[in-house]
C-alpha cells in the first residue's frame, strides 16, 4: 500500500481511471442533454407565456389561455422552488411506484435535469424577451407576422444574444449539480467516486481527483462558451454596394446572389 | 381624387378607452382611395391611438372600421396588416436583420412569396427610397433618415393599399427630415392612400389632400389644407395652429 498522498493518487488513477472517465462522460452527457432540452423547453414556455390575451377574443379563448399560462407559471415556481435532488427522487420513485414505469437511471436523469433546467431557462428567456424593445413586436405585428413568427424571426434572435451568458451559466451549473443524481444511482462522476472511495476508504484522495475533474470540465466549458459568444455577436461592418473605395463591392444588384 | 369613390377606409363611431381614460370618442372618418390625409393635433389628443386602431394594434371599444366595406375585425390578421401598412416614429426596423431582410421577412412569411421573388421586390423598393446601396447594413449601422426610408420600403414591399405614418420625421435630426418627406411625396405621386400623423405643418399644407385636426380624442375639424390652415372654423383649431405655426416659424397666415 502507498504511504503518501501522491502515491495514493497514482494508485487510484491506475485502478479507477476508466471509471472516473466514464463518470465524467456521463456527467457531460447529462449536462449537454439537460441544457439543450431545457433551453428548448424554456423557449417554448416563454413563447407561450408571452402570447397576448386580446380583450376582443371570445371569452372561452381568454379563459383557456389564462388557465394554460397559470399551469406554466406553476411549473416554473415548483421546479425552481424545490431542490433537484428531491425532484429526482420524486420523479424516479413516483414513476416506479405509481406508473409502474421502471425508467433507466440515465433516462430519469435526462428527464429531471431537462425539466428542472427548463424552468430556469423559461425565466431567463422571458427576461431576454422583455429586454427587446417593444417596438420590435409591434412592427412585426404590423407587417402581419403571427406571435410565433415574430418570436422566432425577430424577438428571440435578439433576446438570445443578451441571454447567452445566462444560458451558458446554466450549462456549467448542470455539470456540477448533476452530482445530486447519485441518489438515484446515475453513474455520473460523483457516484463513480463514491464507489471508488469505498474500496480503500480513501475519501479525501478520491474526492480530490473528483474535484479536479469537475474543475477541468467547468473551466473548459466556460472558455468554449466565451468563444461561442464572441462568434455569435456577429459581423459589424457591411459593404456599400457600388462603393468606389472597396474593390470587393458588387456593382450590379441581382436577387439571385442572395 | 374622385371623392365619389366608395372609401377605402371608413371609420364610424370609433371609441377607445385605456382603463377609465377615454382616448377616442365618436370618431368618424372616411378616406377615399388615393387620398393623403394628414392628422394634426396636440400631444395626447389620440392621433397615434387612432392610427393604431385602424390596423388593429389597438382594439377599439366601440364603433366600426371598414376596409373596402369589410369590417376589419372580421378580416384575416395577416391580410389586414399586409393591406394596411404602418411606419413608426421610432422606425422599429428588425434589429437582427439587415436592410434587405427587413423587407423580405413579411413577404415570405405573410404573403408566402418565394425567396427570389421577395428579394427582387425588396430590392425594387429599397431602390425607390434610395437605400439599395445599404441593403447589407444592419439597422444600428444606419442614420435615422436611412432607417426610416428602409422602414418605408419594408411597408411598401407588402403591397399595401393604405400606409399609416405615425410622426415619421419626429425622431429625426432636422437635416434628415427632408429625405424622408420627399420619399413620402413620391408615394403620393404614385397614388398611394396615406394617413399621416405629423407635426410638420408645411408638409401637411402642401402634401395633404385633406387635413384633420384632432383634440382631446375628438375629430374637431377637417378640410382642404388651404382652407383649414388659412381659415380655421373652430376656436381650438385656430389656437392650435397659431401655437404650432408660431413655434415652427413657418410664416403661414
Ligand atoms: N397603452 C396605453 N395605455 C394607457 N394609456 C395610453 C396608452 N397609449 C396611449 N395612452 C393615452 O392615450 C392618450 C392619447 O395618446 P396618443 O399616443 O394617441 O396621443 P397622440 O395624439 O399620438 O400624442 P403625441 O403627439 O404625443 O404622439 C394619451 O393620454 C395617452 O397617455
Ligand atoms: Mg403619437
Amino acid at each position: 500500500m502507498p504511504n503518501t498522498f501522491f502515491g495514493w493518487i497514482h494508485l487510484l488513477i491506475d485502478e479507477y481511471g476508466s471509471l472516473f472517465l466514464q463518470g465524467a462522460g456521463v456527467t457531460m452527457l447529462i449536462a449537454v442533454v439537460g441544457t439543450v432540452a431545457g433551453f428548448v423547453i424554456g423557449l417554448l414556455v416563454a413563447i407561450l407565456r408571452t402570447i397576448p390575451i386580446k380583450p376582443s377574443a371570445p371569452a372561452w379563448q381568454r379563459i383557456l389561455l389564462r388557465g394554460f399560462k397559470t399551469v406554466l407559471t406553476v411549473y416554473i415556481e415548483v421546479f425552481r422552488g424545490t431542490p433537484m435532488i428531491v425532484q429526482a427522487m420524486v420523479v424516479y420513485y413516483g414513476a416506479l411506484q405509481y406508473l409502474q414505469l421502471d425508467m433507466s437511471a440515465l433516462l430519469a436523469a435526462f428527464l429531471v435535469v431537462s425539466v428542472n433546467t427548463g424552468a430556469y431557462m423559461a425565466e431567463i428567456v422571458r427576461g431576454g424577451i422583455l429586454s427587446v424593445d417593444k417596438g420590435q413586436k409591434e412592427a412585426a405585428t404590423a407587417v402581419g407576422l403571427t406571435h410565433w413568427q415574430s418570436m422566432t424571426n425577430v424577438i428571440l434572435p435578439q433576446a438570445i444574444r443578451s441571454i447567452l451568458p445566462a444560458v451558458g451559466n446554466e450549462f456549467v451549473v448542470n455539470i456540477k449539480d448533476s452530482s445530486v443524481l447519485n441518489v438515484i444511482s446515475v453513474t455520473e462522476v460523483y457516484f463513480m467516486s463514491k464507489s471508488a472511495a469505498g474500496t480503500y476508504l480513501k475519501y479525501f484522495e478520491v474526492f480530490f481527483i473528483t474535484a479536479v475533474i469537475y474543475f477541468v470540465l467547468t473551466f473548459t466549458t466556460t472558455r468554449i462558451l466565451r468563444l461561442v459568444e464572441k462568434k455569435l455577436s456577429g459581423k459589424d461592418s457591411y459593404t456599400v454596394y457600388g462603393s468606389q473605395s472597396d474593390s470587393n463591392a458588387p456593382i450590379r444588384y441581382s436577387p439571385e446572389d442572395r | 381624387m374622385d371623392s365619389s369613390n366608395s372609401p377605402i377606409i371608413e371609420i364610424l363611431g370609433l371609441d377607445k378607452k385605456f382603463g377609465r381614460n377615454t382616448v377616442l370618442s365618436g370618431i368618424d372618418l372616411h378616406v377615399p382611395k388615393g387620398q393623403v390625409v394628414c392628422l394634426i393635433g396636440p400631444s395626447g389628443s389620440g392621433k397615434s391611438t387612432l392610427l393604431r386602431c385602424i390596423n388593429l394594434l389597438e382594439t377599439p371599444d366601440a364603433g366600426i372600421i371598414r376596409f373596402h366595406g369589410q369590417d376589419t375585425t372580421q378580416m384575416p390578421k395577416g391580410l389586414l396588416h399586409a393591406k394596411i401598412g404602418m411606419v413608426f416614429q421610432q422606425f422599429n426596423l428588425f434589429g437582427n436583420l439587415d436592410a434587405l431582410e427587413n423587407c423580405v421577412l413579411g413577404q415570405m412569411k405573410v404573403l408566402r412569396r418565394s425567396r427570389i421573388q421577395s428579394v427582387g421586390i425588396a430590392g425594387k423598393y429599397l431602390e425607390r427610397v434610395g437605400m439599395l446601396p445599404y441593403r447589407d447594413a444592419r439597422p444600428d449601422q444606419l442614420s435615422g433618415g436611412q432607417k426610416q426610408r428602409v422602414a418605408i420600403a419594408r411597408a411598401l414591399a407588402m403591397d399595401p393599399e393604405v400606409l399609416l405614418f405615425d410622426e415619421p420625421t419626429s425622431a429625426l435630426d432636422p437635416e434628415m427630415v427632408d429625405e424622408v418627406l420627399s420619399v413620402i411625396r413620391t408615394l403620393k405621386d404614385g397614388g398611394l392612400t396615406m394617413i399621416i400623423v405629423t407635426h410638420e405643418m408645411a408638409f401637411a399644407r402642401d402634401a395633404a389632400d385633406r387635413v384633420v385636426f384632432m383634440d382631446a380624442g375628438q375629430l374637431v375639424e377637417e378640410g382642404k389644407p388651404e382652407a383649414l390652415f388659412t381659415n380655421p372654423k373652430n376656436d381650438r383649431t385656430r389656437a392650435f395652429l397659431s401655437r404650432s405655426l408660431r413655434g415652427h416659424g413657418t410664416g403661414l397666415a
